[in-house]
């Protein structure tokens, strides 16, 4: 659907103290988002700071009373405001202000500012509030401790100062009140506590659905594609077809690899397992849930992309019956739609529940899936550029684990071999790895 | 995610709330919701318990006599807000999945009592989910009472119910997190929106569900796209184009929307991406000067191996499905192809959109996906879908309003 709500443009400011996840919450916005095909990019004003003010500023810069700091600092705020504003006047569809924005002034500023030099612009302003103490040191701990700021100094010093940093913020802050007249969501100790007020609009209530799901237990996620069915063997595409043999043995493989992964019957219990309504998938996940001793459910949305005319042709007979649509789908994987069938974007589009899905569920997930398919969905999670995504490597008989960390997700690959079960650790297909280096690097200076 | 039901635990949603705060009509909503999602979902309140007792005096309407003072009535019900109580525990102990609660829950008192009840009866793994509606403007609380009470008032005033209504005010308690409920709080209809502990992948939807509703009684109008060669030929499926007749009746369609629409380009108008709808749809938007958004969403149900058949064909080369569509419509799914239950799901986004919407409605599209649609605000029971009559060349216009659907048919010639 995102086709069709592209006329407003929207900005999302932050609100908060140090340490309450504001950057966190503006990265998973910023992937969820560009993943759905939105133009959208982070205005995150430490960074503006420590480019300007350099990194050597202790706690005492953010001292409310050190008026030359306070200058420094609101010159880099509006700084940041103004490219975002810049941006959102030209190509740029959404905007998200990453600041702390904790006192009534400033967002009063900032709001006024938005509405008066973009063109039809919508704001929401989310604000994270914790005062559960182990939340914050955690943080801080995972966080902060890379941050630049804090290159030169142990653990426990950066700490100590960053502690007195907040509660420099602390002093001056005021929570978002009702009489600001603001759209905005309260996310009160990671979403024990929700309020929204004002909220309207098609992608506004999408960004709202999306944060009441958000939370920080790091619980892993897994994808594999089905067992080998005949149509691989063949090279055909599309068909619901059943496993080969070879496809049977890597599901029991791969029982067996997760019986190693999870030691009690207990943890085993809490594993979500979702599948698709195909018969080589579902076969996949009998076999996989039997040994595991666990349900698994069927989801129609997982089912491999619909190939439509093409349906059982081989690549070859597709090359000469569709020479014309053969062509254009390699110029344009990404937005080519099979007739009678679908396009990545579309599939995009389909599964996107799934993801809300799997963001909500605090137990390990499994998803047993299909090549198309899991590109989407490791797309989202590894923050590939939506055009990268038809040409993602899933391996077969392969498992990617994801583990949500910090600001990105760590990922194993390991190649289990149908026959012996042997199991390797593999690495990604190394021209796509280059291709993520950077945009991991650029992950890094971002925070 | 209809799958997701069979491992889900018992839901039972309570609503809290001083009378005429919108209660009954976010049940109504709620109920028809689950229900047409997939669950079996029923509401139990003081209303539902008094027509299941004939010990009772029917002309008196209960729900409505909320007078503190007369102690009889108070009396009364009390005893039925019990019994209400009761036949959730029963409704959910068999194989209900989901009860909304709509009794006395205005004291930390009474919400304690309830708790208990259901621990004590119930023996299964259950979930609470408290709904609370908060107004505190006048004029929304007087079109309710205008809307969906006061046709029941016998020799009641708006007057007489507005001060028995203050006067229960006075010991009302709104949720308060110290009570450890997962809750909900609707403040003026979604204005401000407050919400604690939740929990659930239900939950979390009804949570998006209720942040869309709103109390502006809209336009719906469902209409299928016209008509097509395949429609000469007898065959089912297909992107056909329209016929010259189908691009005729387009522009009647057009002329049609230009009388009943006024204007107004205000309108969430869809279409789907198949060629028929977005013909018809273009023609139909030239007219009214407005583009239609084109969804997947709202595409034909996928006739799978059937697709491009005509009837007599799938007869003679499919007998055994056909058979199998007699025995069970409802979740008969076109081999390689989908059921109604997959064309619920698919469309669900659409209703969304449609809840969101407080400008009419205008909906282009195709017979299945027309009759899911059109069941989620007329049927109570979603294996009626099957037989919902989805005519061509008709215009389907639909207003909902509290606790009813308002429902009329035009014919275009």
């Amino acid at each position: 659907m995102q086709d069709c709500h592209k006329s407003q443009k929207i900005a999302l400011c932050m609100v908060g103290l140090p340490a309450r996840g504001k950057t966190y919450i503006s990265r998973k916005l910023h992937r969820y988002l560009n993943w759905l095909g939105y133009n959208c990019k982070v205005f995150n004003i430490g960074n503006y700071r420590r480019e300007i003010c350099g990194t050597e500023c202790d706690k005492s810069f953010f001292d409310s009373k050190n008026e030359q700091a306070t200058k420094a600092r609101n010159e880099c705020a509006q700084m940041a405001l103004n490219d975002l504003i810049n941006y959102l006047n030209s190509d740029g569809e959404i905007a998200i202000f990453d600041g702390t924005n904790t006192t009534k002034e400033r967002r009063n500023m900032v709001q006024c500012s938005l509405l008066q030099q973009c063109q039809n612009v919508q704001t929401l302003w989310i604000e994270s509030i914790c005062d559960d103490a182990d939340v914050i040191q955690n943080n801080i701990r995972l966080t902060k401790l890379n941050n630049p700021d804090y290159v030169s100094m142990n653990p426990e010093d950066a700490t100590k100062d960053f502690l007195g940093r907040i509660k420099m913020y602390e002093e001056v802050y005021q929570k978002i009140d009702l009489d600001e007249n603001l759209s905005f969501i309260k996310l009160i100790n990671i979403g024990e506590d929700i309020q929204i007020h004002k909220v309207k609009g098609y992608l506004l209530s999408k960004i709202i659905s999306y944060l009441m799901n958000l939370h920080i237990y790091p619980r892993p996620i897994y994808l594999t594609r089905h067992g080998g069915s005949t149509f691989n063997q063949e090279n055909r595409v599309g068909g619901d077809c059943d496993l080969s043999q070879q496809g049977i043995q890597y599901s029991e493989q791969l029982g067996k690899f997760l019986l190693d992964e999870f030691p009690t019957q207990e943890q085993r219990n809490q594993i979500h397992c979702l599948t698709s309504t195909m018969k080589r998938a579902t076969h996949t996940a009998e076999i996989v849930c039997n040994i595991l001793k666990i349900n698994y459910l069927q989801l129609k949305t997982l089912d491999e992309i619909n190939v439509g005319i093409c349906d059982g042709l081989t690549y070859t007979q597709i090359a000469i019956q569709f020479p014309e649509d053969f062509a254009e789908r390699k110029v344009n994987k990404l937005t080519y739609r099979y007739p009678r069938g679908e396009s990545y974007l579309d599939l995009i589009s389909r599964i996107e529940p799934i993801i809300y899905e799997i963001e909500r569920s605090r137990e390990p997930v499994l998803v047993i899936g299909h090549q198309a398919i899991l590109r989407c969905l490791y797309a989202y999670f590894h923050r590939n550029e939506i055009s990268e995504v038809p040409q993602l490597e899933i391996p077969i008989h392969a498992i990617i684990k994801l583990t949500p960390a910090a600001y990105y997700c760590e990922e194993i690959r390991i190649k289990i071999d149908p026959e012996t079960g042997e199991r390797k650790q593999i690495e990604e297909d190394l021209q796509i790895a280059r291709i993520n280096m950077l945009t991991k690097k650029k992950s890094y200076i971002l925070l | 995610m209809q799958q997701y039901k069979k491992t889900q635990n018992k839901l039972i949603l309570v609503l809290v709330g001083l009378p005429a705060r919108g209660k009954t009509h976010i049940s109504y909503k709620l109920n028809r919701y689950l229900n047409w999602i997939g669950y079996k979902s029923e509401i139990f309140s003081i209303k539902g318990a008094q027509q299941n007792n004939d010990q009772l005096d029917q002309n008196i309407d209960y729900e409505l006599e909320i007078d503190p003072a007369n102690q009889q009535f108070v009396d009364v019900r009390q005893q039925l807000s019990f019994t209400a109580a009761h036949q959730l525990v029963n409704f959910l102990q068999n194989d209900g999945d989901i009860a909304l609660y709509n009794g006395l829950t205005s004291t930390k008192l009474d919400r304690q009592k309830l708790k208990s009840l259901f621990k004590e009866k119930l023996k299964l793994e259950y979930q609470v989910f408290w709904i609370e509606s908060i107004c505190d403007d006048p004029q929304v609380i007087l079109n309710n009472i205008n809307e969906s009470k006061l046709s029941r008032f016998k020799e009641k005033t708006i007057e007489q119910f507005m001060n028995q209504i203050n006067v229960l005010a006075q010991d009302y308690e709104s949720l308060e997190n110290i009570e450890n409920l997962s809750y909900i709080k609707l403040i003026n209809i979604g204005k401000l929106v407050k919400v604690h502990m939740l929990e659930g992948y239900l939950c979390s939807k009804i949570v998006s569900f209720l942040l869309n509703l709103h109390a502006n009684n809209r336009q719906i109008y469902l209409v299928r796209s016209c008509q097509t060669e395949y429609h000469l030929l007898d065959k089912i499926g297909g992107d056909p184009e329209l016929s010259a007749t189908g691009k005729q009746h387009s522009q009647q369609l057009g002329d049609y929307f230009i009388e009943e629409l006024k204007g107004n380009k205000n309108i969430t108008f869809f279409t789907s991406q198949m060629k028929r709808g977005i013909q018809t749809a273009e023609i139909v938007g030239d007219k009214l000067g407005i583009k239609a958004l084109k969804t997947k969403n709202l595409d034909e149900i996928d006739y799978g191996i059937c697709d491009g058949l005509t009837v007599k064909e799938i007869a003679a080369k499919y007998p055994k499905q056909i058979k199998e569509r007699k025995a069970n419509p409802l979740e008969f799914k076109y081999p390689r192809g989908e059921s109604f239950l997959d064309v619920i799901h698919r469309v669900e986004p659409i209703i969304y959109e449609i809840e969101r919407s407080r400008e009419p409605v205008l909906i282009i599209a195709h017979v299945a996906v027309l009759k899911c649609l059109y069941a989620y605000y007329h049927c109570n029971q979603i294996n009626e879908i099957p037989n919902i009559d989805i005519p061509i060349n008709c215009v389907i216009k639909l207003v909902p309003i509290p606790y009813h659907c308002l429902e009329s048919r035009v014919i275009i010639k």
